[in-house]
């Protein structure tokens, strides 16, 4: 599952650059952050993973996750996981156009249904109001059904999660053949939807736990008191090396996921994964703010980017306690002989 | 620091399928007391049968009888071994690390009298740096070798000395130049292969919490010990010992102790499984599932020449809490009260896992010197402090 350095280089470039303090924090304001968008969208970044015949920027999907991880490592507040990863694999796969622009996706588990000829439900849906296209999959009577919608025919009314991202409710009621839309092929069902949703957070959420376990020790490093770096206490040292363990545990849960679902798997690595990263995002953010003191729970200062956001990814695309119990329940059904094969898989 | 994803070849996995009918075959459940990760039982006989399968000593050089194995191949056979309770108490530190560092520091007369019986699982050793007044400050030890004809003449004690009374040999991290004449605590110490069977060797069981006996003080009083058992360098002990410590510390024994905690639970209630029970189930899995991948990638990196000692570190000291805290977990949702005489193997595990948890994370360096040690690795992105 190699990654061309080229690629992380040159994106981590680019969003040092872009992704700066100011500009993720004028986002939080306006919902958007045209900069970054457009320093990514117009190198091709977002559709890494979708196949250029198609309309994609081409490479395996390692490769759109190291993009992603370096999204999560800058807190930088624009679709990349919706745009390629989410809508485009959607459509693609069901043989629909890549849309253009940044596009989103019905996340999570939806009540999303073709009925009289109609398709109907609520859906939570990332930038949803600044996305061209708004992909979801869609119960109908014969099966699943992608439908790919524009905003204007929905309605979509402005949220935001809890670190500032648009996380719009998007309402549906339009008739089916009004929308873009294409039997669901098999495989692409809800669980791989959710699946691949779930993925999203948690290579974003690793990147976000490394940045902050940098942040943390430079932080630390830099803050003076008696006399000394806080770094050079041991108290200190302990929220360091906690941090970094969180960051440590999250990056591989999520290498092994995204090796597992590249593969064409991934029902326990996702889930598995998800597990470890809610915990280590739970962990690590409390000791990286107690490492931070009264500086870390300020507007001023970057760490709420990345903790508001570990907090808040952590809800996404399926909660975790639904997870654990799916790693549980398999593991459980298997029984005690097989409980070891299936850590050591 | 790098943790490199990795994965096993098909060659690896066919040693851990091997490894795996090996013990269905050699140790059927139910006939044998597991034992908790690496406080398995001493038993010679099994050891033995390990070196004849090549699994002792596997990444020693052939020409000392080990095997030019990998690191990720001992970690396939230890992890193992491990989860499965194996009696590997004769063999554990020998394999683990008086092996490697004798075939790093010891004379080429040492490697051919020590290593091929390690590889066959025919001598054991025992770990000699601890003392009454030197713990996490090892380098304030006290017990003196002081220079005699062709030998050094030991005194002192050494304590926390596990299986001092059954086994063979210790290396004994002792001081051979006085403090004053070197300057640093840190110099003027060495490393002595000690017969414990010598004449002037004391050793004395310590009453361990859960009333073993496997814990001993050993006293040396004007213990002789000839040129030829002195490993490695004169007032190198320092290094030496501390990538000792390397090997100790990033290996599947940091997560398993309590592995089969978790594994008597759901045998415990295989037939119907509560909800409580499958979602510990699932936190545990999980974690042991990433906590696997992360050793699973020391090795592999100790295989490509690196020296992952951060990474180690900051393994110990998390596997160990996590050996701690999934105990607590499962212990909160236990239906009867643990006690003995023990009437299944999951009783007698959790009787002797509640009472000695404690130490999981303090032999082999406390998790508070972990800490320090890993918190000098983590450097600010400008350079050092």
């Amino acid at each position: 599952m190699s990654v061309d350095p080229l690629l992380t280089e040159t994106v981590e470039r680019l969003l040092h650059a872009t992704a700066t303090f100011e500009a993720v924090e004028r986002a939080e304001g306006d919902g958007w952050c045209a900069p970054v968008w457009d320093a990514l969208a117009e190198a091709g970044f977002p559709w890494v993973s979708i196949a250029e015949e198609a309309g994609g920027t081409g490479g395996s999907l390692a490769d759109a996750m190291a993009v992603l991880r370096l999204v999560g490592r800058h807190a930088a507040p624009v679709p990349v996981a919706e745009t390629g990863p989410l809508a485009a694999w959607m459509a693609t796969t069901a043989g629909l156009a890549v849309p253009a622009g940044p596009a989103s996706v019905a996340a999570g588990d939806t009540s999303l249904r073709v009925e009289g000829g109609r398709v109907r439900g609520d859906a939570v849906v990332a930038w949803g109001a600044r996305a061209s296209r708004i992909v979801a999959l869609v119960d109908g009577p014969d099966g699943g059904v992608i439908v790919s919608a524009a905003p204007e025919q929905l309605d979509v009314t402005p949220r935001r999660n809890m670190a500032g991202e648009p996380r719009d409710l998007v309402r549906f009621d339009v008739p089916l053949a009004e929308v873009d839309h294409a039997p669901a092929p098999a495989g692409l069902d809800h669980g791989a939807v959710l699946r691949r949703g779930s993925l999203t957070r948690c290579v974003l959420s690793a990147g976000a736990l490394e940045a902050m376990s940098q942040l943390t020790v430079d932080y630390t490093n830099d803050r003076r008191q008696f006399g000394r770096p806080v770094a050079a206490f041991q108290a200190v040292q302990q929220h360091l090396v906690t941090v970094a363990q969180c960051s440590v545990r999250a990056s591989m849960a999520a290498d092994l996921a995204t090796r597992a679902v590249a593969a064409g798997g991934g029902a326990f690595e996702v889930a598995a994964a998800r597990v470890v990263v809610d915990a280590a995002a739970v962990e690590g953010t409390r000791a990286a703010h107690q490492a931070h003191g009264a500086m870390g729970v300020t507007r001023e200062y970057r760490l709420h980017h990345l903790s508001r956001r570990l907090w808040a990814w952590r809800h996404e695309h399926g909660a975790v306690a639904v997870w654990r119990r799916q790693v549980g329940g398999e593991v459980a059904a298997a029984g005690p002989d097989d409980l070891w094969p299936s850590i050591a898989r | 620091m790098r943790f490199e994803m990795t994965e096993l070849t098909g060659a690896e996995r066919a040693l851990q399928a091997e490894v795996r009918t090996f013990l269905a075959e050699e140790l059927p459940r139910g006939t044998f007391t597991p034992g908790l990760g690496m406080n398995g039982a001493k038993d010679p006989e099994f050891s033995a049968k390990l070196g004849r399968r090549g699994w002792l000593g596997m990444a020693l050089p052939t020409r000392y009888g080990g095997h030019d194995r990998s690191a990720v191949d001992r970690l396939i056979v230890t992890e193992e071994l491990l989860r499965w309770g194996a009696p590997v108490g004769h063999h554990w530190v020998a394999d683990r690390q008086t092996g490697p560092v004798l075939n790093r520091f010891g004379t080429e007369a040492q490697k051919q009298r020590f290593l091929p019986a390690i590889c066959r699982g025919e001598v054991s050793f025992s770990i000699g740096m601890s003392e009454p007044d030197s713990g996490s400050d090892l380098a304030s030890l006290t017990t003196k070798a002081v220079r005699d004809g062709d030998g050094w003449v030991l005194a002192g004690r050494k304590i926390w000395t596990t299986l001092a009374n059954v086994n063979d040999w210790f290396v004994v991290l002792c001081r051979t130049s006085p403090v004053e004449e070197t300057g640093d605590k840190r110099l003027g110490l060495s490393q002595l292969i000690v017969d414990l069977h010598a004449p002037g060797v004391a050793i004395t069981p310590i009453p361990f919490i859960d009333g073993t006996a496997d814990f001993c003080e050993v006293v040396l009083d004007d213990v002789f010990v000839p040129d030829n058992l002195v490993l490695g360098d004169v007032g190198a002990g320092w290094g030496q010992n501390t990538s000792e410590l390397a090997f100790e510390r990033g290996g599947p024994e940091r997560w398993l102790s309590t592995y089969l905690i978790v594994e008597g639970l759901l045998r415990h209630h295989r037939d119907a499984v509560p909800a409580e029970i499958v979602d510990l189930l699932g936190t545990a899995t999980s974690t042991y599932w990433v906590l696997r991948n992360l050793t699973l990638s020391i090795a592999r990196s100790i295989d490509a020449g690196g020296s992952p000692s951060l990474e180690a570190s900051l393994m110990k000291e998390m596997g160990t809490r996590f050996e701690q805290d999934v105990l607590n977990a499962v212990l909160a949702l236990l239906d009867f009260e643990p006690g003995l005489p023990a009437r299944s193997t999951f009783e007698q595990l959790l009787v002797t896992a509640i009472q000695t948890a404690p130490s999981v994370t303090i032999r082999g360096g406390t998790n508070e010197i972990l800490r320090s040690v890993a918190a000098k690795g983590l450097q600010p992105s400008g350079g050092g402090r």
